[in-house]
């Protein structure tokens, strides 16, 4: 699985939806409608898969998950 | 002429049924539906048993990602809430949304969630803290999450008055009925006692059942054996709109919020002033405010808690209020079945006289079997009784003495 799946499937497990409604190249508003604490959610749940720590204002409800892709990576290369 | 308010939907999450139609064919069985907490070990709390609600997961209309994120207490008023919008044949596509207002009471907030999320940051740390916990506990979360599921906008407020929070949640929304700020409002309340720390904060108020190993037979207002009130869990819903505008939509009307009476004691925090006069006070300016004269009322829902000291005052208001007309007004307390629960109470009161007006019965209060000789009125022991209902009161007390009485009409055409 590449990151980017792993990303859709955290995502959705998350917040309860299904894998198909968090969509290649639109942000998490636009898909799936996520609020602010949802996001908080998504945060602590990423961080928790790719064993890091992501914070609110980098991961938000604007990010499309090729973004959150680009992120996590970042993470992963300065760990 | 003054504006009426129409009652046109009903909505019910409680022990006996989820539905208008199971909750009034269980309370005309006059069986108890008192039962041993399940939801968690209580056994060393004084009183263990209440009305709980099952089966709210079979009959929920809600999704997984909005379950997850608030607590019991949201989920059934939103549960009960779609059961009075559909009731009420509220078309959600052809309504001015920021016209549509709700008023939601509770006395405890929202336990079941916050419980467990605030043990996990005490053990975990920040992190271990659902960032749901920020909205999902405190009394306005179900005001909050209605308005948000069907996007009303009108104006809307959560009471929290004990007792007695729902009905004043039912008269606030009555009103800006009558002020025409609202075209429509969903009034009522839930609360979601049973909870290990709910109940044992419950517990503190010494005034639950502590007759644990007869749970049936516990809640038995006014009987001379009578040992507390028991709780329960649950919701009740309904909607509110101008006669005028219910007329329009040709929808059958239940019947009408005529009017409110309410007072103080201004006596102790937690106690009833040990005289009744302030209760009276709020029978009277119910009559009043509804324009009856004492003769017109047929029958009044009790507000039963069950103790020594409140039972009493109350049989000794309605008896100074009404003096010997007294015997011609039916009384029950039908929450006696179920349990009773707290702020959200008077809105299960009013349902249950709603569909004792339409249905022409009296239900019985039940587990009553042997008379106080200071509470020696009729309070429709055991078994429903037939009677025509046209006018009736609500009678409902909040802990330290917040009085109010709301009065309500059958619709008759």
């Amino acid at each position: 699985m590449n990151i980017k799946e792993e990303v859709k499937k955290v995502i959705a497990k998350a917040l309860e939806v299904g894998e198909e409604e968090v969509v290649d190249g639109k942000n998490l508003y636009e898909s799936i409608g996520v609020d602010s604490t949802e996001m908080v959610e998504v945060c602590l749940a990423l961080g928790k898969h790719f064993d890091t720590k992501i914070q609110a204002n980098e991961v938000n409800k604007d990010s499309t998950p090729e973004d959150i892709v680009k992120i996590v990576e970042q993470k992963k290369e300065g760990n | 002429m003054k504006e009426k308010v129409a009652i046109t939907g009903l909505g019910v999450v409680s022990p006996c049924g989820l539905k208008k139609e199971t909750f009034w064919a269980n309370l005309k069985k006059g069986e108890s539906f008192i039962e041993e907490v399940k939801r968690f070990d209580s056994k060393n709390y004084p009183s263990h048993i209440a009305g709980q609600v099952s089966q709210l997961d079979y009959y929920t209309h809600l999704s997984k990602r909005l379950t997850k994120k608030i607590d019991i207490f949201s989920h059934m008023a939103l549960v009960s809430s779609e059961q009075a919008i559909v009731d009420s044949q509220m078309n959600l596509d052809d309504i001015d949304k920021e016209r549509v207002g709700v008023f939601m009471g509770n006395a405890l907030g929202g336990w079941l969630f916050a419980e467990t999320e605030l043990r996990d940051m005490y053990i975990e740390g920040r992190d271990g803290i659902s960032p749901y916990m920020a909205s999902a506990w405190f009394p306005a979360a179900p005001q909050g999450q209605i308005t948000i599921y069907y996007g009303f906008k009108g104006y809307s407020k959560t009471t929290v008055s004990d007792k007695a929070s729902s009905a004043l949640a039912l008269w606030y929304g009555a009103k800006t009925i009558k002020e025409k700020k609202n075209d429509y409002v969903l009034a009522g309340g839930m609360e979601a006692p049973i909870t290990p720390y709910a109940l044992l904060s419950a517990n503190c108020r010494g005034d639950l059942s502590k007759n644990n190993s007869r749970p049936k037979e516990a809640y038995k207002p006014y009987d001379l054996y009578r040992d507390g009130l028991v709780l329960a869990e649950g919701s009740g819903t309904v909607v509110l709109e101008s006669q005028a505008q219910a007329r329009t939509r040709k929808v059958p009307i239940y019947g009408y919020i005529e009017g409110i009476g309410l007072s103080s004691d201004g006596y102790h925090y937690a106690r009833y002033r040990p005289t009744p006069e302030n209760l009276e006070y709020a029978i009277e300016e119910c009559l009043k405010d509804a324009g009856w004269q004492k003769e017109d009322v047929d029958y009044i829902c009790l507000d039963a808690e069950s103790t020594e000291m409140g039972d009493y005052l109350e049989t000794q208001a309605l008896k100074n209020v009404f003096g010997s007309k007294i015997k011609d007004i039916a009384l029950s307390a039908p929450k006696s079945m179920y349990g009773n629960l707290l702020g959200a109470q008077t809105a299960l009161d009013l349902i249950t006289t709603l569909l004792s007006m339409q249905n022409s019965t009296v239900l019985p209060t039940i587990n009553y079997s042997m008379q106080d000789p200071y509470c020696d009125l009729d309070y429709t022991p055991n078994k429903p009784v037939e009677k025509e209902i046209n006018k009736a009161l609500i009678v409902s007390r909040g802990r330290g003495g917040i009085n109010i009485v709301l009065a309500v009409e059958k619709e008759v055409r």
